[in-house]
């Protein structure tokens, strides 16, 4: 299939621009927890997201009568509860000796293990509309309606926005807490906004892509802009671009070529694009680094040579 | 013997045979690493069932730890270029090679039918139902020997390099300094967990399996000061919350391994809120007393 009869296609399109949204916005957000050492926060995130969801479709189904499948609904839902997921994590961290992988890792499984006794008490239910939730666990692209990427685009607009107002306290707080602290910035303050808006880019692509990959989307493209790159708003805005067209092309080559579904082969696109950076980078390549290593080798050989020779002659 | 209490027996023996590398696990900072290896193992699921059409069989599991070790030393070979940073190194890993698993499902090669929903949660009561024949006479389900055999290969690594583990999990630099190999101890180490997970996959699937490994140790390491209370408070902490966690799924009628991982979750939070009490009630005192010392050391002026 040609890229033109693609995106003449309407269902194809849809998921072209959902998931180049959803690419972007991860993109984007996801350069600060790389930066800060907390990738796999949005991993606790995206597996708290399915009770999150599942609490907002049982409210939605039960206390107001109306669609359980609600996109902003379900994200408000899948919100609070990873906000509070990562707040758990965090006072266990800070409460106790357990160390923050430890308390991540609680926070993940716990929470997941909530949201599928959550899912088996729908399933046996009489909730109208209960079908498809289960898509939640290895995302659906081509269930994505229209109404969905609107709102997707409304509330990942929406975390960009916060990131692009706050962007100078955002990287203070990243790079040097104990100053962003002596300047009179709330750590507190920042750092729940931080999260708020890494836990928004987490869960508007659990849907599309599923809560086990959605990691990927955060880490792999802050982490292959970061080859390329020496500033933060370059990070940033390479790793937003890296995030959109590797979604696209992922996208495009999972409806064009083998019926296969979409999530995963955006996440092998993306990991094929970070090995390229590894590889290929001016100045961090791995390749270059080997090549500039033995050179130097050879020279301080050859000069060890020569002092020897001349050792001997004198 | 019965199914429930068939299948009662194996969430214990899975609990325990999962808690016990879970101590060291916690102890050496390689918790998520858990959540990197139960996803990486799918891969070498699909493939070894392409092999071995047999997903009982041994060479199955081989593959399956293999390619669970490979986000161990792929993520170590990342960390070492110095190019990506702080915890991304096993993110990064991971998920392609679960992506690569998800679609070597979906295209059906190998014809391997497996349920993705069970990939994730895995199913217990399903795993319970095949049941070991011995003369004739049913003597319990046959995942439920295979666990005890695992169970039985993890204490027996486990005693034989206690001191070994010990040394290069407390001071790795001093155990490295006497001559041990740290780094081969560690691959043979992951390589047991990877092995465990594997084992564990058709029970509790990809993401419980964390809460099996982590929770149990997590909780004790709350209330402990010496390892070999740690190791005691998980044994207890393994047996309550898998009885427990079996019972809630039996009233719910949920997957066993979900009502696990929340009641030890629910146990694991109560622990915590009563070391905090205990902690800020103990303070108290101390202050108190501190106060009532100073007090009869320096009696108030009245004047």
């Amino acid at each position: 299939m040609s890229p033109l009869e693609f995106l003449a296609d309407h269902t194809y399109r849809t998921v072209f621009i959902g998931v180049s949204i959803i690419g972007l916005v991860s993109g984007a957000l996801g350069s600060f927890a790389y930066l800060r050492k907390q990738s796999l926060i949005s991993d606790v995130i995206s597996h708290a997201a399915l009770p999150g969801t599942l609490l907002a479709f049982l409210a939605a189904a039960t206390v107001w009568q109306g669609d359980g499948r609600n996109m902003l609904g379900l994200i408000i839902g899948a919100v609070l509860i990873g906000t509070l997921a990562v707040g758990y994590a965090n006072q266990i961290s800070r409460g106790s000796k357990i160390r923050i992988d430890t308390a991540m890792a609680i926070a993940l499984t716990v929470f997941f293990g909530a949201g599928m006794l959550l899912m088996r008490i729908i399933a046996n239910g009489p909730f109208p509309g209960k079908g498809g939730i289960q898509d939640y666990l290895f995302g659906n692209a081509s269930v994505m309606t229209r109404a969905d990427v609107v709102t997707s685009a409304l509330v990942g607009g929406a975390a960009l926005a916060i990131m692009l107002l706050f962007f100078k306290e955002f990287v203070l707080r990243t790079f040097d807490a104990h100053y962003a602290t002596v300047l009179g910035y709330r750590a507190a303050t920042v750092d729940t906004l931080l999260f708020t808006v890494i836990v928004i880019a987490t869960v508007i692509g659990v849907k599309a892509v599923g809560l086990v990959l959605m990691v990927a989307f955060l880490i792999t493209p802050p982490a292959a802009a970061r080859q390329w790159t020496r500033s933060m708003p370059a990070m940033v805005a390479l790793s937003a671009v890296i995030g959109a067209v590797g979604s696209c092309l992922g996208a495009y080559l999972s409806i064009a070529f083998v019926p296969v579904p979409t999530g995963p082969l955006i996440v092998l696109t993306l990991f094929a694009i970070f090995v390229l950076s590894l590889l290929a980078a001016p100045g961090r390549s791995v390749v270059l680094r080997a090549v500039k290593h033995a050179r130097a080798r050879r020279l301080l050989m050859r000069e060890l040579d020569t002092v020897a020779v001349e050792g001997r002659a004198s | 013997m019965n199914l429930t209490l068939g299948t009662m027996l194996l969430a214990v023996v899975s609990a325990l045979a999962c808690s016990l590398p879970g101590v060291y696990v916690v102890l050496r900072r390689n918790s998520m690493l858990v959540d990197a290896i139960s996803h990486a193992v799918l891969p070498g699921i699909v493939v070894g069932y392409f092999f071995t059409h047999n997903l009982d069989s041994p060479l199955l599991i081989l593959g399956a730890v293999l390619s669970g070790l490979v986000v161990v030393l792929g993520s170590e070979l990342l960390v070492r270029t110095g190019l990506v940073a702080g915890d991304a190194p096993q993110g990064l890993v991971f998920p392609a090679l679960f992506s690569i698993g998800v679609i070597m499902v979906s295209l059906n090669f190998a014809n391997v039918h497996l349920d993705t929903h069970a990939v994730l949660v895995g199913d217990l009561n399903l795993a319970a139902f095949r049941q070991l024949q011995v003369a004739g006479t049913e003597v319990g389900p046959a995942y439920l020997y295979m666990m005890l055999a695992m169970l039985a290969f993890n204490i027996v690594f486990l005693v034989l390099f206690h001191n070994r583990l010990k040394l290069s999990t407390f001071d790795a630099a001093f155990a490295s300094s006497v001559g041990l190999r740290t780094g081969l101890l560690n691959t043979a180490f992951m390589f047991l967990v990877s092995l465990t997970v594997t084992a564990t996959f058709n029970a509790a699937g990809a993401i419980l399996v964390i809460a099996l490994v982590v929770v149990p140790p997590a909780t004790a390491y709350l209330f402990s000061r010496r390892l070999d209370v740690m190791i005691g408070g998980t044994v207890a902490v393994a047996i309550a919350g898998s009885v427990g966690g079996f019972w809630l799924s039996y009233a719910l009628d949920a997957a066993t391994s979900a009502g696990m991982a929340v009641f030890y979750g629910v146990l694991f939070t109560a622990v915590f809120l009563a070391t905090r009490l205990a902690r800020s009630i103990g303070r108290r005192r101390a202050t108190r007393k501190l106060g009532a010392q100073v007090e009869r050391r320096m009696p108030a002026t009245t004047d």
